[in-house]
């Protein structure tokens, strides 16, 4: 049986969602599935490593014990021995627990986990790993860059202009002006971090410094996007390598005028003020989304040319906007490790959570070896004539 | 996590061992040898947990008083020694090690005492009081008898029937002399139609029934086997249900025409039922999806068109024949269509539940091989993009059971499901021979933990999935 360690957790606002994520998409259908021994790996808020049986149950981080624990429990060495291996204290002896990796699933959202860090950990021990590798998870996780390579490969995205926050510290007036082109309302967003956290939307032109003072306090780099005009959200996720397929369209169901931030899309089910927690990130859209047959082709067709030109695998979302009147679609951002790996979605579309995940790890061991049949070294004199 | 043996000297063994007494009805024979088979006392209580109800609580006290008397004389007795220097404190020990085992035999006593002088008597008082009831009671009296369906016809006639009819029913599956005593006391006696379901369960049942309820009519939904271990043999369980015939001077006879075990039974005057045609109705244009099924019904100038939610095509004999008995009670056509669109599907009787685009038919109360015939055939007509079929097989089969076991997986086969999961029972090897020797494509996974997967079953399926589950496999059986 092979071995999958989930990573989840991590130095990122999103470290919470990252729980969910790993405990209730990916260790309970993997576990479940009975092809892989599960190891839960969990890195505290504070960067340390954990990796304990008892980290797959959910008690321990609503009931604060998770602290207690953190105390108490040995933290983990990482050995690159031929992969990946687990290492840590038995506390008795000096022996040490060892755990050779087969396959890691990064369940990390955000900073420091879905960026791409985690994923050049990974190829340096050379394990193989679900999802977009640190290239693609980079690119993808900085809305610039994303937005830039897409629109280099002629992906057309509405209006948008960028800067770092230093920049903004230091001569607000410039920044103010590279804004000023753009039509109201605005999204103003810090690159790099997901699940709506420090992005505000801005109507008139008096919000806009305490929204970007916001998207400062989050992230050294900050984006600003001139809203679409008749609005429809949707996000579409997509799982697979060189042949990647949709799952389905769908349609975060809030009004333009309602913001939806983070509170929204995770605590109150995606309905503000009246939504059930339960609902969770899932309970607020259409899906799949109706629209046009030949609209949602062509939004299909946006998200898999995103997925394409940004080097994404495994699994990622592409987020796109649409102007309802003219039919024009835009795309907006994407993300790399969806959270709960939008696995409501996939399971309408005909995929299992158990089936999901068991797809995502032949996926990753599929790159992998296509990988190891590259030339990454070869034998030269050159040290010798030194 | 403490070993199997030690499980015995948890604090939680007293509530075990009522919730096996409650599990198994009370029935000493069948407590002792679940008690007796038992390895590991963790894994007893699975599925289920104990209902508090009087009996249970009482016999609850009684355990946990015992064995703490019992460790309190242990004590006692090793104090006493140790202070003496008496060698027989080791019989302290041995006291206090038989705690467990002592208690989960001695409660049986006052079981068995209790079911000589109080509840047999009783009983025995109460089914004579409601046959008078029954004697006396101006309504016709229909006996729902048989090894399967009994409960689903019931139900069905209840609704029928009661659109134009008062009527009453006995309840659930309360169907044993007892039951019917109890339904007898709470009749109103102005009831037009009285129902009474007969839970057969050993030779000779049915006559006491059929003695203490005197029906006019009666109706036999089949055939199969089942209480075998106390019929020993089909052709004893057939003519016990068809004792309620023979009450009926084989008049007024409806006998389920479907079932084969049950035609070397049936008599030239008794009716049948299938889905060709009901006492004589013609039925025709049967349509069946997972949203219902409809039907036509034709006698003479007559026309019924039926539709019901209930699920597979064998479910349009049990309608039509309640729908025949309904004309004949003089209900109208509108009343009879009326009552038969009423019905909705029975808990865990082929009862349609849709999970995020998949449907999952819970047909987990099945316990009958022809009714898992039934539910394979829905499940190879039904269209989906993947099928999958879950069932532990089948409890009380008998000398048979290994033969009807690789039945049961050749028929698996031919409705050839996508997957098919078997929660790991003692007959899984036969239903996996049937499966094999049919030459099944799909994939077959056997399921060690049924209560996980039953537990998570929502992340095994997706959109489009079609999951018959077929009986469940109660704690008290290996």
């Amino acid at each position: 049986m092979k071995t999958v360690a989930v990573i989840f957790g991590g130095r990122s606002t999103e470290h919470d969602v990252s729980i969910i994520t790993a405990l209730a998409s990916v260790i309970k259908p993997l576990e479940l599935s009975k092809q892989y021994k599960v190891e839960a790996v969990y890195i505290a808020k504070d960067g340390s490593w954990y990796w304990d049986d008892k980290l797959k149950d959910i008690k321990p981080y609503q009931s604060g014990e998770i602290e207690d624990f953190m105390h108490r429990a040995p933290k983990v060495h990482l050995l690159f021995d031929k992969g990946l291996t687990l290492v840590k204290s038995s506390q008795f002896a000096g022996r040490k627990m060892y755990r050779k990796i087969d396959v890691v699933f990064p369940a990390m959202h955000g900073t420091h986990g879905e960026d791409g860090e985690l994923m050049g950990l990974l190829e340096m021990a050379n394990v193989p790993y679900v999802g977009c590798d640190f290239r693609a998870s980079a690119v993808a996780m900085d809305k610039v860059l994303a937005k830039q390579v897409a629109g280099a490969s002629g992906v057309e995205s509405n209006p948008w202009v960028w800067f770092y926050s230093r920049q903004f510290s230091k001569t607000p007036q410039t920044v103010l002006k590279q804004i000023k082109d753009l039509k109201y309302p605005l999204f103003v967003k810090p690159a790099h971090t997901g699940s709506s956290i420090g992005i505000s939307r801005v109507e008139k032109v008096g919000e806009l410094m305490n929204a970007l003072e916001v998207a400062a306090h989050y992230d050294d780099k900050i984006i600003v996007e001139q809203g679409v005009q008749n609005l429809i959200e949707a996000t579409l996720p997509i799982m697979g390598n060189d042949d990647p397929i949709p799952a389905l369209l769908e349609r975060p169901l809030t009004k333009p005028e309602d913001f939806f931030d983070f509170d929204t899309k995770y605590m109150q089910g995606g309905k503000k003020g009246k939504g059930s927690a339960k609902a969770g990130a899932q309970g607020y859209s259409e899906l799949p989304a109706q629209l046009p047959k030949e609209l949602c082709k062509k939004a299909e067709q946006i998200g898999l040319d995103v997925y394409r030109v940004l080097g994404c695998s495994g699994i990622a979302r592409i987020d796109l906007l649409i102007d309802s009147k003219t039919g024009k679609v835009f795309f907006n951002e994407v993300n790399p490790l969806p959270g709960g790996l939008y696995a409501h979605n996939w399971r309408r579309a005909g995929i299992s959570n158990v089936d999901l995940v068991s797809k995502l790890v032949s996926l990753a061991e599929e790159r992998w070896q296509a990988k190891q049949k590259l030339t990454t070294s070869f034998s030269t004199n050159y040290l010798k004539q030194f | 996590m403490l070993s199997p043996f030690l499980e015995m000297y948890r604090l939680h063994f007293a509530k075990t061992i009522a919730y096996m007494l409650q599990a198994t009805e009370y029935q000493v024979g069948a407590y002792l040898k679940w008690l007796w088979r038992v390895k590991d006392f963790s894994q007893v209580a699975r599925r289920k947990d104990l209902v508090k109800t009087r009996r249970a609580s009482v016999l609850l006290s009684v355990v946990r008083a015992g064995m703490l008397g019992q460790f309190l004389a242990a004590l006692i007795w090793g104090v006493v020694a140790i202070k003496r220097k008496d060698p027989a404190g080791l019989f302290a020990i041995d006291l206090l090690v038989s705690i467990p085992i002592v208690w989960s035999h001695l409660i049986v006593v006052p079981l068995v005492f209790a079911r000589w002088l109080y509840v047999n008597p009783l009983s025995g008082f109460q089914v004579q009081r409601a046959e008078k009831i029954f004697i006396d009671h101006p309504a016709v009296k229909i006996a729902v008898a048989g090894s399967y369906g009994k409960t689903t016809m019931k139900e069905i006639l209840l609704t029928v029937l009661g659109e134009g009819k008062k009527v009453a029913a006995t309840p659930a599956n309360k169907n044993v002399a007892i039951s019917h005593a109890q339904f007898a006391k709470n009749l109103d006696g102005d009831e037009e139609v009285l129902i009474i379901e007969y839970g057969e369960g050993a030779p000779g049942d049915v006559v006491r029934f059929t003695e203490n309820t005197h029906p006019n009519i009666g109706i036999i939904t089949g055939l199969a086997p089942a209480h075998l271990d106390k019929y020993k043999t089909l052709q004893r369980a057939g003519e016990d249900i068809f004792s309620l015939a023979d009450y009926l001077k084989n008049k007024n006879v409806y006998v389920n025409g479907e079932c084969q075990a049950a035609l070397p039974f049936v008599k030239r005057t008794h009716q049948s039922y299938s889905q060709r045609q009901a006492a004589g109705w013609k039925i025709s244009e049967i349509k069946i999806s997972l949203k219902g099924l409809s039907f036509t019904m034709k006698k003479d100038s007559k026309t019924l068109q039926l539709k019901s939610d209930l699920l597979g095509a064998h479910q349009v004999g049990p309608l039509a024949i309640a729908a025949v008995l309904a004309d004949s009670f003089g209900l109208s056509k509108e009343g009879i269509e009326t009552g038969v669109a009423k019905i909705k599907p029975f808990e865990h009787r082929m009862q349609p539940r849709e999970i995020g685009g998949a449907w999952i038919i819970d047909d987990t109360y099945n316990g009958n091989i022809e009714g898992m015939y039934a539910g394979l055939k829905l499940l190879q007509a039904l269209p989906a993009k993947r099928k999958i079929y879950v069932t532990p097989g089948l409890v009380d089969q008998g000398k048979d059971s290994s033969a009807i076991h690789r039945r049961l997986g050749e028929a698996v086969a031919r409705a050839q499901p996508d997957l098919v999961v078997l929660m790991r029972h003692s007959v899984t090897d036969e239903i996996v021979d049937g499966i094999k020797a049919k030459n099944y494509k799909g994939q077959l996974v056997i399921e060690e933990d049924p209560l996980n997967f039953y537990m998570h079953l929502d992340q095994f399926v997706a959109a489009g999935d079609l999951v018959l589950l077929q009986n469940d496999w109660p704690d008290n059986y290996k």
